[in-house]
């Protein structure tokens, strides 16, 4: 026994090797990986010490001290991108609340950004994907009845789905999230189940009925782990659109000016009012900032997917 | 199967997805609380006993107090009857308003709909047909990128360049503010600045020969449509880049090119028509995206849309509209999908036979 278990974990770790090698062969998507550790290594600094980059409040994107008009502020306009200010600055609404380092607001916006995202996709995904797999697996009327919900839900455009949510549930960023999972979890149940639909005709799942395994043991014990990896795919895909679908809804206004967070989306509305007045900068960098992490979560999960697709490999 | 049983099969497969579609909305319209529900039925500045007795009427009529199933028929018979609230911000029937303004959002993705498909063909099918040439490499990363683009950040590029900074089209609103007391009242409303009898103003100044107008105002279409055929485009030509790239690997191609028919008539007679085939049918999930991205758009150029209306009702706290358009939008949505399918089967039978 012991040695079969030797040898099946030596099998595991060549897998992983070869699939680490196959990997980091497609440049591009170790580009996006580097990017993505980038960010990555942003949000955990602003978490864990924001004194290092010189941040004070990670969470407001006005500090306590410029709640009331700034006076060194008053009158001057937003500054260019410039060497002490490399993204330039931002001033929240025209009479000068706090002229604030864009760089710096930005640093803070990945942190939040990053959490958001992660939050939807993996609660959207494990909620998804058990719906998916057991609808999948137990067929008949549970299956159908799931399908047409999720049909529901993709007959409404996502983005009016998730204002008309967050109308209901209330503007704030947690519901915003919340918001944004009711939308997400029908693209994994739908998922989840073609998966399963495919799995469960295996030889395997077949034996293991044979031998007596309950529903439960064949669904989570042998159809889950099938499912998964090329569920985390899509997870690792997801995390770069989802931003772009929630950095839009902070964009047209989801979070009320008394509710907001360094949030990229909510830069961009920010500089909604400045940009046509000459300010470019306080939109198009938090959107090039989005853009650059879309990109790169793109270009990561494009080489994961190679990766588990034996197919796409060449 | 005809096509008539088909489109008859599919209209069957659609009422519970209608039906879902109001529970949903009922839902919502209820989940959160009397107040808000009744909120879009009441007009705010109305107090004290008036006020008291409209609600009294509207729990009545809408039998409140009663079991949430026989609520939900009551809100059924009343949107069934077009009555879907006052909007506050319009200060009319939120009916009215999509009356109002659809016609424009529904212009405004035709417009951008046909523009993405007039540039991503050629494009799509060029670039799988040259494969690995530095012009497929420069449309993948073109397209890569605009595919990790936030819609706000699309829009507002074109916004800020050709807009507002190079001044190359108008970027706000339906028509130069400086035309509007030049439109006559007879097909004008100047209260509401809603024009008759199409409600699209270029279309409206035209059919009464106001050539003005109508250029002026169909230049305003021009901005928010580039920004949302830009949204949509890369979505399309990655899906009919890689359906080409398959397409071109099948054996009726190959014998095409051994019996010697030219590089050209292959891809453009041989492949392209079957590979624009499951573009046709991923449009559909992408019609979903056009409809959130005309919100976005519509709001940034205030092009007077659905789009831009719910927003703003969104941010003023108008529950009717917000509503109202999830339902509306949701039908849009249905019945779009339900088009593209028949188109889909009218152009390849097999598909009829599932």
């Amino acid at each position: 026994m012991a040695t079969v278990t030797a040898i099946g974990r030596n099998i595991r770790f060549d897998e992983l090797k070869l699939s680490g090698r196959v990997f980091f062969a497609n440049k591009t998507a170790v580009a996006g990986l580097v990017i993505f550790l980038v960010f990555m290594g942003d949000a955990l600094i602003v978490q864990v010490a924001p004194g290092v980059l010189g941040i004070q409040y990670p969470n407001d994107v006005v500090p306590p001290q410029f709640t009331q008009t700034n006076p060194e502020c008053v009158g001057t306009a937003p500054e260019p991108p410039s060497i002490a200010h490399p993204f330039g600055t931002i001033q929240y609404g025209l009479s000068g609340i706090g002229c604030l380092d864009l760089l710096q607001l930005v640093m803070k916006a990945i942190r939040i950004d990053i959490a958001i995202s992660f939050f939807i996709v993996f609660v959207g995904a494990a909620i998804g994907t058990l719906i998916g797999v057991v609808s999948g697996y137990a067929g008949k009327w549970l299956d159908e009845a799931m399908m047409r919900i999720t049909d529901v839900f993709f007959s409404v455009p996502f983005l009016i789905l998730a204002l008309a949510v967050g109308f209901v549930i209330g503007r704030t960023l947690l519901n915003m999230a919340l918001a944004l999972i009711i939308i997400w979890w029908p693209l994994y149940a739908r998922y989840g189940r073609s998966l399963t639909l495919t799995t469960k005709e295996a030889t395997f799942i077949e034996s293991a009925r044979a031998s007596g395994s309950g529903r439960l043991k064949i669904m989570f014990r042998h159809i889950l782990p099938n499912v998964l990896p090329p569920v985390l795919v899509q997870i690792s895909l997801d995390v770069g659109t989802v931003i772009l679908i929630f950095s839009t809804l902070a964009f047209i206004g989801f979070l009320p000016s008394n509710a907001l967070v360094p949030e990229l989306g909510v830069i961009a509305n920010i500089g909604l009012d400045l940009a046509p007045l000459g300010y470019w900068w306080t939109v198009i960098v938090p959107g090039a900032v989005i853009t650059l992490f879309a990109l790169a979560v793109n270009l990561m999960g494009d080489g994961l997917r190679d990766v588990i697709d034996p197919r796409r490999r060449s | 199967m005809k096509l008539w049983i088909y489109v008859v099969r599919r209209l069957i497969l659609l009422i519970p997805t209608i039906i879902g579609l109001t529970f949903l909305v009922f839902a919502l319209e209820h989940v959160g609380g009397t107040a808000l529900f009744l909120a879009q039925y009441i007009n705010p500045h109305l107090t004290g006993t008036a006020r008291q007795k409209l609600v009294e009427e509207l729990t009545a009529k809408f039998h409140l107090n009663d079991p949430v199933y026989i609520q939900y028929f009551y809100w059924l018979a009343a949107i069934f009857q077009g009555d879907m609230g006052t909007s506050t911000t319009l200060g009319q029937p939120v009916a009215t308003g999509f009356v109002w303004f659809m016609p424009n959002t529904i212009m405004l993705t035709i417009v951008a709909s046909f523009l993405t498909w007039m540039i991503s063909i050629p494009i799509g099918v060029y670039s799988a047909a040259r494969r690995d040439s530095i012009l497929d490499q420069s449309v993948r990363i073109v397209t890569f990128t605009l595919y990790s683009m936030p819609v706000f950040l699309i829009g507002f590029a074109i916004f800020l360049t050709l807009g507002t900074t190079w001044r190359l089209f108008p970027d706000q609103g339906n028509v130069d503010p400086i035309l509007l007391p030049t439109i006559p009242d007879a097909w004008f409303d100047h209260t509401t600045a809603v024009s008759y009898p199409t409600h699209i103003l270029a279309i409206d100044a035209f059919l009464h020969g106001d050539w003005t107008v109508a250029w002026n105002s169909l230049l305003h279409v021009i901005l928010p449509a580039l920004a949302l055929t830009l949204a949509l485009l890369a979505g399309i030509i990655r899906i009919l880049r890689a359906s080409m790239l398959e397409v071109l690997e099948q054996d009726y191609v190959r014998l095409a090119r051994a019996k010697g028919v030219p590089e050209r008539l292959v891809h453009n007679f041989h492949a392209k028509k079957n590979a624009l085939l499951p573009t046709v049918t991923s449009y559909g999930y992408l019609v979903s995206g056009l409809f959130g991205g005309a919100v976005v758009i519509e709001y940034i150029f205030t092009f007077k849309g659905i789009g831009w209306w719910t927003t703003v009702a969104f941010l003023n706290g108008d529950v009717g509209v917000v509503m109202g358009s999830t339902f509306v939008f949701g039908l849009i949505l249905v019945a779009t999908t339900l088009l593209l399918d028949v188109l889909y089967a009218f152009l390849d039978p097999r598909i009829r036979y599932e």
